[in-house]
């Protein structure tokens, strides 16, 4: 008995012997700035040296009640959820579905689309997010091609005119139908249309038509901004898209390496019973993919609550914070403007309070509606 | 004759290692922009100052804009500052006024060698922590309007003496594919910085911001609210493009020089942009048409203003010693030496040369100016009166909304009522913060 519980206690001992290092480097480097940054949020810290600086201390929740209080960081999280529910809902089944397209050898060139679609996430975020930036800007090739469209129709409608109402020759005609073609925005250009314009038409040689008709376009031609990254409401849309356009690859690898770890009898099985390709998609691979669909979801839900350096480069969180996401909050109250460290470290409690709901949310909806591998 | 070999390589080793020990180390955290023309003939002004101080051995980190202010303020909070900073009088650099992190220069630099500056940059009044903190190198005016004459001429236009004449040509201009005015509004300081404080400075005028911070008015208030108006009123015209607020910083120049617009509006420090750069022999506008196509201006009058001519201006940054370095020691020794040498007649004309700005102090004169740097001075005599660049009068927390309303105005998200709100919020805040 003695000997046993000699033994019971040298194994102890040494298991103690070995994780001990391990435990203390893992609470270091892991527990140690946790619990320093609840500490920090708790606290009313300004900078510079913790201890012998400016005296500090523990203030309560007054940051967290800043923030709830913040039209800033509901905005920041609105958006958060955002590219978490495009990135949970649409990189997943996306991946899922060109995964199985390849596994299934349903399309040709597999390896050359598994290629394609993977590209994006092999090349670094920020040159991702500045050419997509020039792609979505005033200048870039969306706005260009739409604007060109614009002034094509626009200026055939001006010859039109011209031609009909025999330009300057008539200009009262030539200014009434001149306004009943342009946008509203001519209102912008010209305080009272019919007569300033006419004013404005009036100032060119009455020969010179092809200048005339020229001039009018660049200066009433319907024009859109581009403006899609600045807009309240839409300004995300693009940065979902390009978070798809980015992750879809990564997604598609895990599947597709889990898909070809099924065993291809219960598939074949499946077949000689009649089942359809959907039907095997939804009940033989789905199932079997299901705790690797949670933890990709994890995956997921932590990159889009700690993704920065996308958004950084695509709009840095603006113009007026209209893309701000948590992390470039986190990131502005702790190193943009006025530095508030205790508010910062708040919302990095806040981003990983956040993400372990959202786990605990998928690890629940797995236990329930999830498959036995 | 193996034993004086062994000799000589010790007595090496150990002059060598004598040698290295009476070296002094410096680290310098600079703002500059690789990209700018004259980055290399900068880095040449450096490398003197290396080949010529054998024993110190200067560790430099170089950055700019916005990653230069994120890094600074990093270094801040985690206490590691660099021996030697560039630094702002204010703004973004507050957290090393307020906390004392850089030292007083007035004494370590000496009376003698501060006479040979312009008294209002050696006054410590002007800077956040009222000491001398940095030695700035000029004095900045925020607020120019860099003007394509050519262009204006070309279509029988003249540079305006009005807001009504600007709002009047830009129907013309935008005939002709022109914007009127171009600002790179991506960044939120721009507009603040380079306009609206020109704007306050003319409508209501520094003793209104000074009465505003001290609770007797409130941002609040009929005043203030018109200054913001205006700038909604600006976009409204077309006057400013609403599609500027997606133009980066650095793309603004070069749309300018391309000819996309007949004004930018910009601080004097952008002339460097366009200068000739030695090392590729390249400028983004040729100097003969710096000359001949080219001018500054003031922003012409504001209706309902009160200071007529009135531009913003704040004291320029400048270089500061980090106060961790103990007194007396060959660190701090060293950081001096290097700072007097950054401040000599020498390197501040070649400084002027380059277009970086027009240098404080009072004995550099120069006939190698490019025509861009000789019509900012001129810009510079020419402006009558200065007023608050308000990120240099107010703190971080309350021109921060401000930035961030001036977007949103250009947006059209918020009113200027609303925006004024949010400013006094900040105020209020930050005053039962200070009381």
């Amino acid at each position: 008995m003695n000997g046993t519980a000699t033994k019971l206690e040298k194994d102890r001992r040494a298991y103690w012997a070995m994780v001990l290092p391990s435990f203390l480097i893992y609470l270091f480097v892991f527990g140690f700035p946790i619990v320093l940054a609840i500490v920090l949020s708790l606290s009313n810290y300004s900078g510079g040296k913790m201890f012998g600086g400016t005296p500090w201390r523990i203030t309560g929740f007054q940051q967290y009640l800043r923030l709830f209080t913040d039209p800033y960081f509901w905005n920041a999280l609105k958006n958060n959820i955002y590219i978490v529910l495009i990135s949970v809902f649409g990189q997943l089944p996306l991946g899922f579905v060109f995964a199985y397209l390849i596994y299934r050898k349903t399309v040709r060139f597999e390896a050359f689309w598994q290629g394609v679609l993977y590209v994006p996430a092999m090349i670094s975020t920020i040159v991702v997010g500045i050419l997509w930036s020039i792609i979505f800007s005033p200048y870039g090739p969306i706005a260009d091609t739409a604007n060109h469209y614009y002034a094509d129709t626009y200026s055939a409608k001006i010859s039109g005119i011209v031609q009909a109402t025999g330009g300057l020759s008539n200009p009262d005609a030539l200014t009434d139908q001149i306004i009943k073609a342009s946008p509203k925005t001519i209102h912008t250009v010209f305080s009272d249309p019919a007569v300033d314009l006419k004013d404005f038409l009036l100032s060119y040689d009455p020969s010179d038509t092809a200048t005339l008709e020229k001039d009018i376009v660049n200066l009433l031609a319907p024009r859109w901004n581009a403006d899609f990254l600045s807009k309240n409401n839409i300004a995300m849309i693009p940065i979902c898209f390009v978070t798809l356009w980015m992750w879809v690859g990564t997604y598609l690898l895990i599947f597709l390496a889990n898909m070809q770890k099924i065993d291809r009898s219960i598939i074949e099985a499946a077949q000689i019973d009649g089942a359809s390709e959907t039907q095997i998609m939804g009940r033989v691979v789905l199932p079997s993919l299901s705790k690797v669909i949670a933890n990709s979801a994890i995956l997921c839900i932590s990159g889009s609550l700690s993704g920065f350096a996308l958004i950084l480069a695509m709009t840095g969180g603006g113009p007026a914070r209209v893309t701000q996401v948590l992390s470039i909050y986190m990131y502005d109250k702790a190193f943009m403007g006025a530095p508030d460290y205790p508010l910062a470290n708040a919302i990095a409690i806040m981003i990983v309070l956040f993400s372990l709901l959202l786990v605990a949310l998928m690890f629940a909806l797995e236990r329930r509606f999830g498959g036995k591998e | 004759m193996k034993k004086k070999i062994c000799s000589v390589l010790v007595f090496l080793v150990i002059l060598s290692m004598g040698a290295y020990a009476q070296k002094t180390t410096i680290t310098v955290f600079d703002y500059i922009d690789a990209t700018a023309p004259g980055y290399a003939e900068n880095e040449a002004i450096w490398q003197k100052f290396i080949d010529e101080n054998p024993d110190i051995t200067l560790v430099k980190e170089e950055l700019s804009n916005e990653p230069f202010h994120q890094k600074l303020a990093a270094y801040v909070a985690a206490g590691t500052l660099p021996d030697v900073i560039y630094m702002y009088p204010s703004g973004r650099s507050t957290a090393l006024h307020e906390q004392k992190l850089v030292k007083d220069l007035a004494p370590l630099l000496g009376k003698d060698f501060l006479s040979n500056f312009i008294p209002s940059v050696t006054d410590p009044s002007g800077q956040k922590g009222k000491y001398l903190a940095e030695l700035p190198q000029s004095i900045t005016y925020t607020t120019v309007m860099f003007t394509n004459t050519k262009l204006l001429s070309d279509l029988g236009l003249k540079v305006p003496s009005t807001y009504a004449e600007l709002k009047a040509m830009a129907p013309k201009l935008k005939a002709k594919g022109i914007r009127p005015v171009l600002m790179a509004n991506k960044d939120d300081w721009v507009m603040q910085s380079c306009l609206f404080s020109t704007i306050v400075g003319r409508m209501l005028g520094d003793e209104w911001i000074d009465n505003a911070l001290a609770g007797k008015v409130k941002f609040t208030d009929k005043d203030f609210v018109k200054a913001l108006e205006f700038v909604q009123t600006m976009y409204k015209d077309g006057v400013i493009g609403r599609d500027t607020i997606q133009i980066s910083y650095g793309e603004a120049p070069a749309l300018f020089a391309e000819g996309k617009a007949a004004f930018f509006i910009d601080g004097d420090w952008r002339q460097n942009a366009f200068l000739t750069d030695a090392s590729s022999g390249k400028a983004l506008i040729d100097p003969k048409l710096q000359q001949t196509d080219f001018g500054f201006y003031n922003f012409p009058a504001i209706p309902g203003e009160k200071n007529p001519g009135v531009a913003s201006a704040v004291l320029g940054c400048g270089y500061g010693i980090s106060a961790s370095i103990p007194a007396g020691s060959d660190k701090e020794k060293a950081a001096v030496r290097l700072l007097k040498y950054l401040y000599s007649a020498d390197v501040q004309r070649q400084y002027l040369e380059l277009g970086r700005y027009i240098t404080s102090r009072k004995d550099v004169k120069s006939d190698k100016l490019e025509p861009f740097t000789m019509k900012m001075v001129q810009y510079h005599d020419s402006v009558p009166k200065t007023c608050y660049v308000l990120d240099g009068a107010l703190d971080t927390s309350i021109y921060t909304p401000l930035n961030l309303g001036l977007q949103q105005i250009g947006l059209g998200t918020k009113t200027p009522e609303e925006v004024a709100q949010s400013i006094q919020a900040a105020v209020d805040a930050w005053r039962a913060a200070h009381k």
